[in-house]
């Protein structure tokens, strides 16, 4: 029940790789030198727990312009919130994650209305788990599920349509823990 | 033989057709089943995947936590109307967002499945829409109105009418899931329970399957085993047929050789009858009485034939065979017969056709008579053909074929095809009239068979039949040793052997006395086996000459005593064979019993020089150089040659002419004392005795070059024990009469000295 052909999961894994790979250079190189620069704008998201690379306190914050300013990936997938396929955009949650020196087992996620899921620190590496900022192109608003969704890639695999995943898909995200 | 109990059982412990089908009947329901099982798993299958598809367990978080948020925006929308607290509006909107974001999933497929034929909830929703159409002029992204304390106090009993039915709606989503989870949970246990049904009925079948199967094998073996012992009972059956019908063979070929002894006596004394100065009248009764004779005679022939054919007891005596002589003989036998008739008989044989082939001379003659007989048997009028010609057969072997065709009745194809079968006759209304067994011509086709060959006929009613015999052409390697013996060389000096010769007929004794003479050999004599075996004991001998024929102990069983003697030197002393048979299965025998050497009769002294030679060494001395002289035989009155002029003078060179003048004289007044004696064996009926009179005849005969007495001889030794009496007594007294004609002719030849009588009647 795969959507995807065989070539593209390959693809998808060296793509995976490389972007692993690109993950720990960065951050292995760039620990002190590239430090987080501190948001400029209202701070949408905040990673806290074992961060080394905070900008606040011991806090890493993201305004939109720095998630804007990682690599964006987009996907389309259904979702049990739409009834139809929707275009998602966003970085992918392990480079937020890097930006911001994370390292842990488990990532607490924590919504606007305090909604809150714990996903494996895993996940973000295995699946191209995005925080999306853009759906359909657009940005959302708060009533829209924004102004940031975390996404999993449900039609890549068969097993991300199920409830765990599903839950673990927190909008109006607000803060991550890493645990 | 398979009895009906036999069969019985077979049929009874087959595995029937009733089985057979309830094994189908079985694997037919238990594919069914098994689709039935894929078919309940397919639909769990599917019934799981919907489950997770529609994702309806996430309703009911969905709308709880819709719930929640409307509790929360009513307590921050209360703070915000209260006017003791300053009116926060960033925590207002965000909150109504939220709020906002919660109930817009209510509006979600998976909301409206469930609220689905409950007006209150979509009244509810409706509500939610108006209140936010209402929120939105001052807190949606585009903002109509001021947001400020009034704003929110008019609003707030709207969103206060809102608590309650949300609180209904999310508990009727949990019921509503509830029921479905239990819905759900009772059809996956219909489906379990129909599955372990399924499979419980699958066990079932399964083992019912396998016990028919089961079943099915035994049956299987069970009848195997009732056939098994049935073929084995066949077998001995089969076996018990078998040895009956040998027995029975070889009872009827005792009893037909048993019959015919006593039967030769009556026809000798038949035909000794006729010369006792009989009337006219009894003459006439005694041709009768011979007649009756002969018929039953050769009834019994053919009979012992086909016995011994069948019991496979008939081994064919292949020989150089002189075919011309052989054609001559049967012309002789059956012209009288055709003559009998106005019947034409030519007997025409292509010049092609070898002067000698190899063959059973005896068994040949026999077919060829009985086809003729047939023809002339069944052919009134016109001609009798026999023409022998050869051809190139299959695999272009070469082969010899003698046609017998007549102008006779003729048979259509009904009759021919039955024609081979035994004791069936060409037309049975004429069988009583042309007499036979019916057994002639089954004899005849598997004595061709015996020989290589068929016989095939080709007939039309009233147009006359053909009958052909066709057989491997053989030819012998013929006068080619004859003449490739090596030139003699003259008497040479050398070492004279010490040679010890078997021999009962004192004429041959003379005979080979003076040969051995000739070659400068020491010759010694025995008159039989047992004092060859005597003498060999007392001292050491050369070589044995030994004649095959002997009373007391023959040339074999000698040979044997000869061989088993425990001194090696004289148990190896070399034995060549002398004798008048010509058989290769007289030379098998003889070399067999371990004899060195073969030589047949008429022995002269080339041959005798030569297989000393054989033995010895070129240092033996070569038969005396002499012209050969024309190979010319005197000729009796009839015509048929008396004296072999060539043997004679073979004999000549190792003799002086008045030895063997004394040796011929010597035989020929033994002539009537042999007549005597044949005459007392053929009235006594002693066929042996004859043959062996016969055959010592023979052997001294042809060495002294006296072929006319040689071929009678043979011929009486031949026919001693088959040939009807009043033949055999013919032969005899052909015998006699040749004895005068013999002795002129070797006057003529100037062998024996001419005497006034001589001058007189010569």
């Amino acid at each position: 029940m795969s959507n995807f052909s065989l070539e593209e999961r390959v693809a998808g894994c060296r793509r995976r790789t490389f972007l692993r790979l690109g993950g720990g250079l960065l951050l292995a190189a760039a620990t002190p030198l590239h430090a987080l620069q501190p948001p400029t704008g209202p701070v949408v998201l905040t990673v806290g727990g074992r961060v080394r690379m905070p900008n606040d306190g011991a806090q890493a914050q993201f305004d939109m312009t720095m998630l804007e300013a990682l690599p964006q990936t987009s996907f389309t997938t259904r979702t049990p919130w739409y009834a139809q396929a929707r275009r998602f955009t966003g970085p992918l949650l392990r480079d937020v994650l890097s930006a911001a020196g994370a390292q842990g087992s488990l990532i607490r996620l924590t919504a606007l209305n305090d909604y809150r899921v714990d996903m494996p620190f895993e996940d973000a590496q295995r699946h191209d788990v995005i925080v999306a900022r853009l759906l359909d192109d657009k940005p959302m608003a708060v009533r829209d599920k924004g102004p940031l969704f975390v996404i999993y890639p449900f039609d890549s695999r068969p097993e991300l349509r199920g409830a765990v995943y599903f839950s673990r898909s927190a909008w109006q995200l607000r803060k991550i823990d890493v645990l | 033989m398979a009895t009906a109990e036999d069969r019985r059982a077979v049929a009874r412990r087959a595995p029937g057709r009733l089985s057979f089908s309830w094994l189908g009947l079985v694997g037919f329901v238990l594919v069914l089943v098994l689709l039935a099982v894929a078919l309940v798993q397919a639909r769990q299958f599917a019934l799981l995947r919907q489950a997770v598809q529609m994702g309806d367990d996430y309703v009911v978080p969905l709308v709880f936590q819709a719930e929640i948020e409307q509790l929360r925006l009513h307590e921050q929308w209360r703070r915000a109307a209260d006017e003791r607290v300053p009116l926060d509006t960033e925590t207002l909107r965000l909150r109504y967002e939220i709020w906002v974001s919660r109930v817009e999933m209510l509006h979600g497929q998976n909301t409206q499945r469930l609220i689905e034929g409950q007006d209150d909830h979509r009244q509810t929703l409706q509500q939610v829409r108006d209140f936010i159409a209402a929120a939105d002029k001052a807190l949606g992204p585009a903002p109509t109105a001021v947001l400020d304390r009034d704003f929110v106090t008019a609003l707030a009993p709207q969103l206060e009418a809102l608590t309650a039915p949300m609180h209904g709606l999310s508990l009727s989503a949990a019921h509503k899931v509830s029921e479905q989870l239990m819905q759900r949970g009772v059809t996956v246990r219909q489906q379990n329970q129909l599955g372990l049904g399924l499979t419980m009925f699958l066990s079932v079948l399964t083992l019912a399957f396998a016990f028919i199967a089961l079943r099915q094998v035994r049956q299987l073996r069970e009848r195997r085993a009732v056939l098994e012992e049935l073929a084995t009972k066949l077998r001995f059956a089969r076996r018990e047929a078998e040895a009956a019908s040998d027995a029975k063979s070889a009872f009827l070929a005792n009893m037909s050789h048993e019959i015919r002894t006593p039967f030769h006596g009556l026809m000798g004394m038949l035909s000794l009858l006729r010369e006792t100065g009989l009337t006219p009248r009894q003459i006439d009764y005694l041709r009768t009485a011979t007649e009756s004779a002969d018929h039953l005679l050769a009834l019994l022939n053919d009979i012992l034939d086909m016995s011994q054919l069948e019991s496979g007891r008939v081994a064919l005596a292949v020989a150089p065979v002189d075919l011309r002589a052989l054609l001559r003989d049967v012309e002789a036998l059956m012209r009288p017969q055709a003559n009998a008739k106005p019947l034409a008989l030519h007997i025409d044989a292509d010049p092609t056709v070898p002067e000698r082939i190899l063959a059973d001379a005896t068994r040949l003659k026999q077919i060829v008579f009985n086809l003729l007989s047939n023809a002339i048997k069944f052919t009134d009028r016109g001609a009798v053909v026999l023409d022998v010609r050869t051809r190139k057969g299959l695999s272009d072997q070469p082969e010899i074929v003698f046609a017998v065709s007549d102008t006779g009745i003729g048979m259509d194809e009904a009759t021919q095809a039955q024609l081979f079968n035994r004791f069936v006759q060409g037309d049975s209304t004429r069988s009583r009239r042309h007499g036979g067994t019916g057994l002639g011509l089954e004899i005849s086709r598997n004595l061709a068979r015996l020989m290589g060959g068929d016989i095939t006929v080709r007939s039309k009613p009233g147009e006359g039949s053909c009958f052909t015999l066709h057989m491997p052409l053989q030819v012998p390697p013929g006068p080619a040793t004859e003449a490739a013996a090596p030139a003699p060389q003259g008497v040479e000096a050398s070492r004279p052997l010490k040679v010890l010769v078997a021999e009962d007929h004192p004429v041959n004794r003379q005979y080979m006395a003076a040969l051995l003479e000739n070659l400068g050999h020491d010759a010694h004599f025995t008159t039989n086996g047992e004092e060859a075996v005597q003498a060999l004991r007392r001292q050491r001998f050369d070589v044995v000459l030994m004649d095959l024929h002997m009373p007391v102990l023959d040339g074999v069983a000698a040979t044997r005593a000869i061989r088993a003697l425990t001194d090696t030197e004289r148990s190896t002393v070399p034995i060549v064979a002398l004798t008048a048979d010509a058989f290769a299965e007289t030379r098998d025998r003889c070399l067999v019993a371990g004899m060195n050497d073969f030589l047949t009769k008429p022995v002269n002294l080339e041959r005798l020089a030569t297989s000393l030679r054989r033995l010895f060494g070129t240092g033996m001395p070569a038969a005396q150089a002499a012209p050969a002289p024309p190979r010319q035989a005197a000729t009796g009155r009839d015509g048929s040659p008396v004296v072999d002029e060539a043997a004679i003078a073979m004999a000549l060179q190792a003799m002086s002419r008045e030895k063997l003048a004394a040796m011929v004289e010597d035989f020929l007044d033994q002539a009537p004392e042999t007549v005597q004696r044949l005459r007392a064996a053929v009235r006594d009926a002693q066929p042996l005795e004859l043959r062996t009179n016969a055959h010592a005849a023979k052997g001294a005969a042809l060495n002294l070059g006296l072929v006319g007495l040689a071929a009678t001889a043979e011929a009486l030794q031949a026919g001693a024990a088959h040939l009807p009496a009043h033949e055999v007594a013919r032969l005899v007294q052909r015998y006699e009469d040749l004895v005068p004609a013999t002795r002129t002719a070797l006057r003529s030849l100037g062998v024996l000295r001419a005497t006034p009588q001589d001058a007189v009647t010569g």
